[in-house]
């Protein structure tokens, strides 16, 4: 909820001021040592400097000035439109608008000039610029001479506004001139308002503040209302009007019964009437004042029947009150009743709001159907009716007086818990009054706080627990309790049933047990029907090692891969070892105790040794020769090989040599081709020397493209700039950074 | 007594001194001593500012106080009312006092015997070359120097597109370019601020009218389409002349005279 403070808008100087201090801003803040000499960008610099630091802080004045002033729209609708009824909107919205209009101009001037002074040959052009920008810039501020004084007048009567919250607890008073408006404020509040016997005294809203129920009541008061349209108001009762339109309040309606205030009743009926729009939503009490001078009693019956009936009409929420300022009679009732008006209301507001509502929700009442026609009262003990009854008996006399006595003690104070419920709980209240009493002191049981005060208060008295002890019999009460008693911890024997219950547990153990037993025996009975003893203790063994390899396996962190890479299967170089868990016969040993057959996984595996040299010799080949992705160079070398081989066997030595060095040349000339041919290649693979190389890169492109945790995604990627050393390093001469 | 007026309310609740309005009266008095040593002793530049602030301030009480005179002065003309019968229309005429018509007509004869094209700024001092460019040097090695920069204000046309830079001798830079004048119409004492249509006459040179140089002095066209000037034969002129009056490029702005 915002605070209206006007106080603390700063000053609007008046135009011409605003000039000087700008002027003597710049002057003051900015360089002031140039030589025609200097150089020309240093000359530049200068004055441009000058230009937009008037510029800056023009800106920046008007920029405060601009915030400092609230804004109509943003502002409470009663301040809003008080700000209407005392300013005129219209005037003050073109005020600050001209005066934003303004701070652009001088921007733009500023721009302009500066562009100009960057062109400038001279210091005489420079400084000439600045001068014409200086020039031009005051000027725009002159112009805004009317909109700054005006400002400033709006602002110093702002600032002087009553600090009045739209949102508080709030009483109004209202009515026409004379009636007795300000005289109750100064009765119920330290205003101080003035206060004399002629008609619009008071000129504008005035504030007060009063206590009720420990909480804080601001009470407004308000100039006069005479009876008239709209449209033929003037702005010291549009205030009045303003406030009763915008402000959740009781509004206090004043009328003089002794008409003394130049108005007769009917007038002033007849304003209540007029005015009476304003009052919906609002907690209504018509006081009828002075009644000193004319009672309410002996007013005569057309006036007062006229007063009734407008009362009558105005609502059930209405209520009339008499009073008078110069006796003080019904001065407090008047501001009672109407607090007490405006609370409920609020009170209500909130029940019946989104609020209360989600309380509300939650809350469940159930009311019981009545299971049959027997009468269940509620059980009062012995001792309680006979106190009430006793009760009854000594309040008798002094009963009303104690009532009364009560309610006038409770006027002024904060709302407690029983003032929210009322009818039941008055009596308990009552309870609690009256036993203070000395009369009844002596009955009444004492509290242990109460003991515990008399003896020494905390921590010198404390009440003895042991009183409360129900046993068989209450001299027990006080008798010391061992741990220990013939050698047993008395805690196990406070149970006298405990032998009972441990008996029923074991009891349930036991059948637990059996039955768990007899359902396990079923179940392998299902299974190994067909296996005779011998094959249920193999069974019996596998199942175990199963569940201990698995056990093993959870433990030993359970990476989720084959005991053997595929790749090693069955492939075993070094027999010798036999250390080695990888050898074929360990394998066999160990897949035959888990019970599979492993021979057909081992042969796959020599197989694949077997033709692995021939296969390792291609593929290096095909990879020195180029391309390992081209089908046709990884075939063909297999083939001459074969070749080579069956022909060697009947071929001479030198035409075996030669047949040699020509398959060298053509593997040569191959691969020459290839280099030179631009064939299509893996693109990753392009300018790798051979296949490790081509693993290398495939490894670093991978951790590079590895997820990297905490980055937003692919344009985390980054690629360092590649500095080269010979050009980012040593001394800086002969040339610079790109050329030497 | 608003609620936060704390001078009226003290007032109010304790009066004034007794010797307040004697003292407001003696400070008053004072004053005018007060002022005078300011001015003897004030010197500078705000003794200029000073001085004119007064003259002002004399000036309008010197005015005040003629047109307070002028209630009790008789200015009633009653020599030239027609003697004899005189219709109805113009039974409550008055005498006019023509002098203000004279002096007019006198005055605008003798603006025409004047010459068709003198203008408000007859001489005008020739810009030099060297005080108009700039010498811009080009090339990689910077040595070649024949690219000029205009250093003074210019006009450029909407339509106007440079040309490649290895053909363009002249530049006028962006910063330099003016669209607006602010052109006052001599008989009506007011100023506008028109658009600048194209420079005419640049007395200096006519490779400055042709570049568009505005210096002191230089006639240009600028649009008066706003104001509804009509022509001699009737038609709605929208460019008239104007000479500058003040130096663009030291000014930022441009100042003209209307030709009438």
């Amino acid at each position: 909820m915002p605070v209206y403070n006007f106080k603390t808008m700063a000053p609007v100087p008046s135009a011409s001021d605003l000039v000087d201090i700008v002027l003597t801003r710049t002057q003051r803040r900015t360089p002031t040592v140039i030589h025609p000499g200097y150089k020309i960008t240093r000359i530049r610099n200068f004055y441009m400097r000058k230009i937009k630091f008037t510029q800056q802080t023009i800106s920046e004045r008007l920029t405060t000035m601009l915030a400092d002033f609230p804004r109509l729209s943003d502002i409470h609708p009663f301040y809003s439109d008080l700000c209407n009824t005392l300013y005129d909107r219209d005037h003050y919205k073109l005020a600050l608008g001209q005066i934003n209009t303004a701070k652009q101009l001088v921007d733009a001037v500023a721009r302009d000039m500066i562009r100009m002074v960057k062109y400038g040959d001279s210091l005489y052009r420079c400084k000439c610029l600045k001068r014409a920008a200086l020039g031009r810039m005051c000027t725009i501020l002159k112009r805004q001479k009317a909109s700054l004084s005006y400002l400033e007048e709006v602002r110093k009567h702002m600032s002087r506004l009553p600090a009045l919250d739209p949102n508080t607890r709030t009483l109004l008073m209202c009515g026409l001139p004379n009636v007795g408006k300000s005289s109750f404020m100064n009765k119920i509040t330290r205003a101080n308002v003035d206060v004399q016997p002629y008609a619009f005294t008071t000129k504008s809203l005035f504030v007060g503040h009063t206590d009720y129920r420990y909480l804080r009541w601001q009470v407004i008061d308000t100039p006069g209302i005479l009876d008239h349209p709209l449209e033929q108001r003037n702005t010291i009762e549009m205030q009045a009007i303003t406030a009763l339109a915008h402000l959740t309040c009781s509004v206090l309606y004043f009328m003089d019964i002794s008409e003394q205030c130049g108005y007769t009743i009917e007038q002033q009926c007849n304003l209540f009437r007029s005015i009476q729009p304003l009052f919906a939503n609002k907690q209504l009490v018509v006081v009828i004042n002075k009644i000193d001078i004319q009672p309410w009693e002996t007013l005569d019956a057309s006036r007062r029947a006229m007063i009734e009936e407008l009362i009558k009409e105005s609502g059930s929420n209405t209520t009339m009150l008499t009073m008078s300022n110069v006796s003080e009679e019904g001065v407090s009732q008047v501001k009672n009743h109407a607090c007490d008006k405006l609370l409920a209301a609020r009170v209500d507001s909130r029940v019946s709001g989104n609020k209360a509502n989600s309380v509300m929700n939650r809350l469940q009442v159930v009311y019981p159907t009545a299971r049959d026609g027997v009468v269940r009262e509620a059980y009062i003990p012995e001792s309680v009716l006979k106190e009430q009854e006793l009760r009854r008996r000594q309040g008798g006399g002094g009963g009303g007086d104690a009532a009364s006595k009560k309610k006038k003690s409770r006027i002024g104070y904060a709302p407690t818990v029983d003032d929210e419920v009322d009818g039941d709980e008055e009596e308990l209240d009552d309870i609690a009054h009256e036993s203070d009493d000395e009369m009844l002191g002596s009955r009444k049981k004492k509290t242990a706080r109460e003991l515990m005060w008399e003896n020494g208060g905390p921590g010198v008295w404390a009440p003895d627990y042991r009183e409360q002890y129900d046993l068989d019999d209450p001299e027990w009460r006080f008798d010391a309790i061992p741990q220990i008693l013939d050698g047993k911890n008395i805690a196990d024997f406070v149970d006298p049933d405990i032998d009972e219950k441990l008996r029923l547990l074991e009891e349930e153990e036991d059948r637990l047990e059996a039955e768990y037993a007899a359902a396990n025996m079923e179940r392998m009975d299902d299974d190994d029907a067909s296996l005779d003893e011998m094959e249920k203790a193999q069974v019996a063994e596998i199942r175990d090692r199963v569940t201990i390899a698995r056990a093993y396996k959870e433990r030993s962190g359970g990476n989720n891969r084959p005991a053997l890479p595929r790749a090693i299967r069955g492939r075993v170089k070094d027999c010798h070892d036999d250390s080695a868990k990888l050898k074929a016969s360990a394998i066999e040993k160990r897949l035959a105790k888990v019970g599979v057959d492993a021979t057909q996984m081992l042969e796959r595996g020599r197989k694949r040794e077997r033709e692995d040299p021939r296969e390792k010799r291609r593929q290096s080949r095909a990879a020195r020769g180029s391309d390992n992705g081209d089908a046709e160079m990884e075939t063909e070398p297999t083939e001459e090989v074969s070749g080579g081989e069956d022909g060697r066997r009947g071929l001479s030595k030198g035409a075996a040599k030669r047949q040699r060095k020509e398959r060298d040349e053509s593997v040569k000339r191959e691969q020459s081709l290839a280099r030179s041919h631009s064939r299509p290649r893996t693109p990753s693979e392009m300018g790798l020397r051979d296949s490790t190389m081509a693993k290398v890169a495939k490894l670093a492109e991978k951790k590079g493209q590895k997820k990297w945790f905490g980055g937003s995604g692919e344009g985390d990627h980054t690629k360092a700039v590649h500095l080269v050393k010979w050009c980012n390093t040593g001394k800086k001469r002969n040339g610079t950074h790109y050329q030497r | 007594m608003p609620q936060h007026e704390h001078m009226e309310r003290h007032r109010k609740l304790h009066g004034r001194r007794f010797d307040a309005e004697e003292r407001e009266r003696k400070r008053e008095a004072r004053m005018v001593h007060k002022r005078s040593e300011f001015a003897q002793k004030v010197h500078g530049l705000r003794a200029k500012l000073y001085n004119q602030k007064r003259f002002k301030e004399k000036a309008t009480m010197r005015k005040t106080i003629s047109q307070h005179n002028e209630r009790s002065n008789k200015h009633a003309n009653d020599e030239a009312v027609a003697d004899g019968a005189v219709p109805a229309y113009l039974l409550d005429r008055e005498g006019v006092s023509r002098a203000k018509v004279l002096s007019n007509t006198v005055k605008q004869k003798r603006k025409e015997k004047a010459g068709k094209w003198e203008v408000p700024i007859p001489k005008v001092k020739p810009v030099a070359d060297d005080e108009m460019f700039k010498v811009m040097r080009t090339g990689s090695k910077k040595n070649k120097a024949w690219k000029r920069v205009v250093t003074k204000c210019t006009f450029v046309g909407d339509n106007f597109t440079r040309k490649a830079p290895k053909y363009e001798r002249f530049i006028r830079p962006t910063g330099l370019r003016m669209k607006r004048a602010n052109v006052t119409h001599p008989e009506l004492k007011t100023s506008f601020q028109l658009d600048i249509l194209g420079v005419k006459k640049n007395p200096s040179s006519t490779l400055y009218t042709n570049l568009g140089v505005l210096t002191k002095g230089t006639i240009i066209e600028v649009n008066v389409s706003d104001l509804g000037l009509v022509t001699t034969s009737g038609k709605v002129a929208w460019g008239k002349m104007a000479q500058v009056t003040n130096n663009p490029e030291l000014d930022g702005c441009v100042n003209a005279v209307l030709l009438v």
